[in-house]
């Protein structure tokens, strides 16, 4: 493969798929309000904008060239600034291939190829036949290593082509439909909310309010809201519960030695690879809707591979039982254990979490309730959301041990995160002046992901609480841990005595850490 | 966590960042002012020049309550922002305390650190100050203010420390 090729032509139209799909909701408001106005204005500026991406996609199309030569993947692309990516072998960790709706028309697919290390960069070629596509990658795959004991061709391909699969987890149709019906999210219904509020001036006029006042009985300015919030809650509920259908048929979760695989998609099969190496949290969380049943999902944060992107969730499993989720860790995310030290909020803290969701409604329910006819109704919200703090309150929960740190903690959903101590990137601590009166702290963990970070934060911890886990990010000299075997716990354990007394007369600092490990 | 960072940045921090606030300051309150007597002329439908019609009380009133926040924030925030300032690095970790209303101490593990830099904007460079900027694989947190010898010094012990731990795992 030493000469230069070109991608399939289609490459040059998914673009324009690429931002249709990513503008997908803006698009559709656009032509509903475009069709609402009687100058078709919007669709000619629609129009307009996809010929534009159309061309720029064929232009694009001709300049990208690739080719494998001698131990790199070479790409040559950019229209105007000219744009040459070398990537060598050996720093190739991933190559992802990937299906698409218009890949899938075609039979075609898409090839990501990432690198790891310092600067982390990615490739993607959009779109060549499998056939192809699985000789590239056979390709970039073939040498690693290969050079320095020779017969490079037959046996380490295999082992790299073949990773032995050594788990695997698939969703059943049962709990696909589970966790379609049970997706609604709230997100969604309030940026719809916000969008169409803005339009709302356009929505109610005479027409419609005439129209309504046929078609509901005992209409008045209440109803016609409530129908309103209804429509969006259940036009909301139908595109989560669609999209739940779309990227997650036929999900399967694979386990090699490295990395996970995870496969998934209805029209567009996806196919995401993460090696163990780069995840650093993982994450259960169980939804509004889901936690009564007892389900939630499972998302895994890994870092690097796309600088632009800034945080990187995976999910790892779209629904599962709490009841499994344990164990499901320890098969795939090597988390065998809960920490034992538990630290929660003071009791004394209660009423600051139950009075925090409500401090909102102090302004908006007087607003509702005088400019509202049914306004004063908005002071159900009042127990609601102080009912929302007390689960906060008794879901918060930070533990921690040598390894591993485990935060629970609610907003709407709860949140249960695991961060293992060396992926713990910092501890923040921060207290507002009614705090420092009952001497507790917001605590709060930073992992890694993407190319930023998430950070984990119950509020009103302890000070003497904080501290602890203050304390415990940074291993003390004596409990490093490499590797337990039972000889080197000896070992160590002889050592640490010897050592904590020599440590005593001097300069102890330095030999102590040459000779640690884990005690326990 | 029980004992407090002691170190101190550097007392020309002080200076610095007043200064720096009051050039900062008057990007905002000059056009702001200006804007303000505008619209108070404008208002007025008077037929002389605008500045006939400005109510010299009204702008009087609202200028002097725009230069009080402005010194209040180029000369007040700065010394407290430098007094509640205070750091510790050791072999094991970064700790930093900060924040003149909300409190704020973030722990760095060094070995976590993946660079240090200095850096001098030109109002550092005349009180020869710099500020070191840590960044993990999640954030980057900044020691602001340090004379630019402790700056270099403090970098460099860092990224000897990160080194050496790295070596140690």
């Amino acid at each position: 493969m030493s000469e230069f090729k070109r991608q399939h032509p289609v490459a040059a139209v998914s673009r324009v798929i690429d931002l249709i799909k990513q503008n997908f909701i803006t698009l559709l408001i656009l032509l509903f309000i475009g069709t609402s106005n009687s100058d078709g204005y919007f669709l000619y500026f629609i129009g307009g904008g996809l010929a534009i991406a159309l061309i720029g996609g064929v232009f694009g199309w001709w300049v990208f060239r690739y080719r494998v030569y001698e131990d790199e993947l070479q790409i040559l692309k950019g229209v105007f600034i000219k744009n040459k990516v070398y990537m060598s072998k050996d720093r190739i960790q991933v190559i992802d291939i990937t299906e698409g709706i218009l890949q899938r028309m075609f039979g075609l697919v898409q090839v990501e190829v990432k690198t790891a290390g310092g600067g982390t960069e990615s490739a993607t070629i959009s779109a060549i036949s499998r056939e192809e596509a699985e000789a590239l990658r056979r390709e970039l795959r073939k040498k690693n290593g290969g050079e320095i004991d020779g017969d490079e061709d037959t046996e380490l391909t295999e082992v790299d082509e073949q990773e032995e699969i050594l788990d695997s987890w698939k969703l059943s149709k049962k709990d696909l439909v589970a966790a379609a019906f049970t997706s609604g999210n709230f997100g969604l219904i309030a940026s719809i909310l916000g969008a169409i509020s803005g339009q709302l001036d356009d929505f109610i006029n005479e027409e419609t309010i005439e129209y309504l006042y046929e078609i509901l009985p005992g209409y008045s300015n209440v109803s016609l809201i409530v129908a309103v919030v209804i429509a969006i809650i259940i036009i909301s509920w139908t595109l989560s519960f669609l999209g739940v259908i779309f990227n997650y048929s036929d999900f399967k979760l694979e386990k090699t030695s490295k990395e996970l695989i995870i496969t998934t998609g209805l029209i567009e099969r996806k196919h995401i690879t993460v090696p163990f190496n780069r995840i650093q949290a993982v994450r259960f969380v169980e939804g509004v809707i889901r936690q009564p049943f007892g389900y939630g999902m499972i998302y895994v944060e890994s870092a690097g591979f796309n600088q632009t992107q800034k945080g990187r969730s995976i999910v790892i499993a779209p629904y599962i039982s709490a009841k499994v989720f344990q164990d499901f860790l320890k098969t795939f995310a090597g988390i065998d254990h809960q920490p034992e030290e538990t630290i929660t909020p003071p009791k004394k803290v209660r009423f600051r979490y139950i009075r925090r969701p409500t401090y909102f409604l102090l302004i908006a329910v007087p607003v509702l309730w005088y400019f509202m006819e049914y306004g004063w109704l908005s002071v159900s919200l009042i127990p609601m959301m102080a009912y929302l703090g007390w689960m906060r309150y008794t879901d918060a929960v930070a533990s921690f041990d040598q390894r591993l740190l485990k935060m629970r903690y609610r907003v709407l959903s709860r949140t249960t995160a695991f961060v293992r101590r060396n992926r713990v990137q910092d501890i923040e601590l921060t207290q507002n002046p009614f705090q420092t009166r009952k001497d507790i702290f917001n605590l709060s963990a930073m992992a890694a992901s993407g190319a930023g970070g998430m950070s984990f934060e119950i509020a009103d911890i302890a000070s003497n609480d904080c501290a602890k886990v203050y304390d415990w990010v940074t291993p003390k000299d004596e409990e490093k841990f490499t590797t337990t075997d039972e000889k080197a716990h000896e070992d160590i354990e002889a050592l640490s005595k010897e050592e904590s007394i020599s440590a005593q007369d001097a300069t102890g600092q330095d030999h102590l850490s040459d000779s640690e490990s884990k005690v326990k | 966590m029980n004992t407090e960072p002691t170190t101190r940045i550097h007392k020309n921090a002080i200076k610095a960042w007043t200064v720096n606030a009051l050039l900062y300051g008057l990007v905002w309150f000059v056009p702001a002012g200006f804007f303000l007597l505008i619209s108070i002329g404008q208002n007025s439908h008077l037929p002389d020049p605008w500045y006939m019609g400005v109510d010299w009380v009204i702008f009087a009133a609202l200028f002097i309550a725009g230069l009080f926040f402005y010194l209040l924030i180029a000369l007040l925030f700065p010394k407290l922002r430098w007094q509640r300032w205070k750091y510790d690095i050791s072999e094991k970790e970064i700790d930093m305390l900060r924040g003149i209303i909300i409190k704020k101490r973030t722990l760095v593990p060094i070995n976590r650190v993946q660079h240090v830099d200095t850096r001098q904007g030109p109002v550092y460079r005349k009180f020869g100050l710099s500020s070191v900027t840590i960044s993990t694989a999640a954030t980057t947190h900044e020691v602001p203010a340090l004379d630019d010898e402790t700056a270099s010094e403090v970098r460099d012990t860092i990224s000897t420390l990160v080194r050496k731990v790295k070596e140690d795992v």
